[in-house]
């Protein structure tokens, strides 16, 4: 029961990532319908960023990641600016701007690489190594840390999306872009907004993960995999939908490395199986669209 | 109001619209009559931006709106209601009617209760249905909705694209009585529409656009004393048919 739980809780605090990382390709996926492969080195742009700020200039914790997610926002912004709305003024179809952003992917990956060569960078855990233990509940303070935060971010993302006339116009540009600038909708800042956003949670995503892993300038293939699966699995018509496709990957990835006898390395093959088995199964994710729209 | 010169313009290489020009007065109502294929809804969005691919000038009041995006040319009074309601269908009918007043000039809360008693004093059915889900209301009803989003802007000049399409006779003459009202108060209207009859009824001067040109343009009164206007209709409606590839 004590090995259940605990599977639980780190697959909980594994899949609040993935759930992040998934809102990341949502924001943008939904009002522009470009899949953004680059939130993965987004994310390792943004850990190096947290080796900066929190290892390199031992900035406190809350300093140092408002810096890094309000620089990453910022990158967003470039990015949209530099790779996507050239495209789209041009009225090029959606696959380029799609392709830009694999090139975008590949110039942070490099960049990283140059800037800080092969070895991976370790960052400070926020409260240290200990745990919280309560019965049989027992988790790593860095597990209920990644929890809250990112239970905050959904409360907030389904408080802007549902309650806020901006984030109605998000939806609305989602659901009709012609009949949001119609309304009057400015179609070019909400794009740059969604990308904002997205690279922000990204990083969110990224600067949670790293102080378990190191930060490592090829991390960003499998966030960019474990988000994208995540958002499949959930689907992409409603913002809970990334959280639930999370935390189900994050779930079957645990039960597996535990419970099934597979070499380690392959259980990295887990989110690509279930990428596999949803396109086949069920394409439109878990939770439908509100209203019938996708 | 809104003075069209020397439209041109299309979709990808082909050019649908060619050498617009058109003049509405302020308290004006002109009907476009046209045709399927004949370019009446792409001129709409000519006027309104979301035809990017075009030449020549409008001007709103005076205002150069020719080269403006969507959103600067509702902020500055023109809207549009689109042919196909294009409601946001998971929306409820208020949240619809909130984001057609985005661009509603000082959105205090007061402004935004005379809009809203505006078009619940239009189409007082919205009233009762504003926390339903606007994809659940009847064609006739989101067309209500369409309008009145429209209307949220509070707009100098209203464009309607076939408001009337696929509706009942009975729900045709209640908006037809919505959009007398609108007349009436002395807001300029451009009625998109393919039945002579009710463009000629409601409208004071019609132009009558053919293969992307306009072919015809004369009073309602004019028109409608022809005596020939069915066999002239059908002749250019025939026409380019023949012509399309």
């Amino acid at each position: 029961m004590q090995d259940l739980i605990e599977i639980l809780i780190s697959a909980t605090a594994g899949g609040c990532i993935y759930a992040l990382l998934a809102l990341a390709y949502l924001v943008v996926l939904r009002p522009t319908g470009v899949i953004n492969f680059a939130v993965g080195d987004w994310g390792t742009v943004a850990a190096f960023g947290g080796f900066l700020a929190l290892s390199e200039a031992a900035l406190p914790w809350p300093v140092g990641m408002a810096v890094v997610v309000i620089a990453a926002a910022g990158l967003g912004w470039l990015t949209e600016r530099i790779a996507v709305r050239p495209l789209v003024e041009r009225g090029a179809p959606v696959l380029a701007p799609i392709l830009a952003l694999l090139g975008m992917l590949v110039i942070f990956r490099e960049a990283v690489s140059l800037g800080f060569g092969p070895d991976p960078r370790p960052i400070p855990q926020p409260f240290g190594y200990g745990r919280i233990e309560w019965g049989l509940l027992a988790a790593s303070y860095q597990s209920v840390f990644i929890i809250a935060v990112t239970s905050a971010v959904f409360v907030g993302a389904w408080y802007f999306f549902e309650r806020t006339l901006a984030g109605r116009s998000f939806e609305a540009v989602a659901l009709d872009r012609r009949a949001a600038a119609l309304m009057g909708i400015n179609l070019a800042r909400v794009t740059s907004c969604a990308f904002a956003a997205g690279s922000a949670l990204a990083a969110l995503a990224a600067l949670l993960l790293v102080p378990n892993t190191s930060a490592h300038y090829l991390m960003g293939i499998p966030l960019a995999i474990q988000g994208f699966t995540a958002l499949v699995i959930g689907g992409v018509g409603r913002t809970e939908g990334a959280l639930v496709g999370g935390l189900i990957l994050a779930l079957v990835e645990q039960l597996t490395m535990r419970y099934v006898p597979i070499a380690p390395g392959l259980v990295q093959g887990v989110p690509l199986l279930l990428l596999i088995v949803f396109l086949l199964v069920r394409p439109t994710g878990l939770l439908a669209a509100r209203g019938g729209s996708a | 109001m809104l003075e069209v010169r020397a439209i041109h313009g299309g979709y990808g290489r082909a050019d649908i619209l060619h050498d617009i020009s058109i003049d509405i007065a302020a308290g004006e109502t002109l009907a476009l009559l046209g045709p399927n294929g004949a370019g009446k809804s792409t001129l709409m969005a000519a006027l309104t931006g979301t035809l990017t691919r075009r030449s020549g000038s409008i001007r709103l009041d005076r205002e150069d709106i020719t080269h403006l995006p969507s959103h600067d040319i509702v902020a500055r009074g023109l809207a549009l209601v689109p042919e196909g309601r294009h409601m946001f269908a998971p929306f409820t009918v208020a949240d619809n009617l909130r984001l057609g007043a985005i661009r509603l000039r000082e959105p205090t809360r007061a402004r935004l209760a005379e809009r809203h008693a505006f078009v619940f004093d239009l189409f007082p059915r919205l009233a009762e249905r504003r926390s339903q889900l606007a994809g659940t209301l009847s064609g006739g009803e989101q067309q209500m909705v369409a309008i009145a989003r429209a209307l949220m802007s509070s707009p100098r000049m209203l464009l309607l694209d076939e408001p009337f399409l696929g509706l009942a006779p009975r729900v045709v003459e209640e908006i037809h009585q919505a959009l007398d009202v609108l007349r009436v108060s002395g807001l300029t209207l451009l009625l998109v529409e393919q039945k002579l009859d009710i463009a000629l009824s409601f409208a004071s001067r019609a132009c009558v656009m053919v293969k992307g040109r306009i072919a015809l343009e004369a009073s309602s009164a004019e028109l409608a004393s022809r005596s020939d206007l069915g066999d002239l209709y059908f002749t250019l409606a025939r026409d380019q048919t023949l012509d399309a590839p």
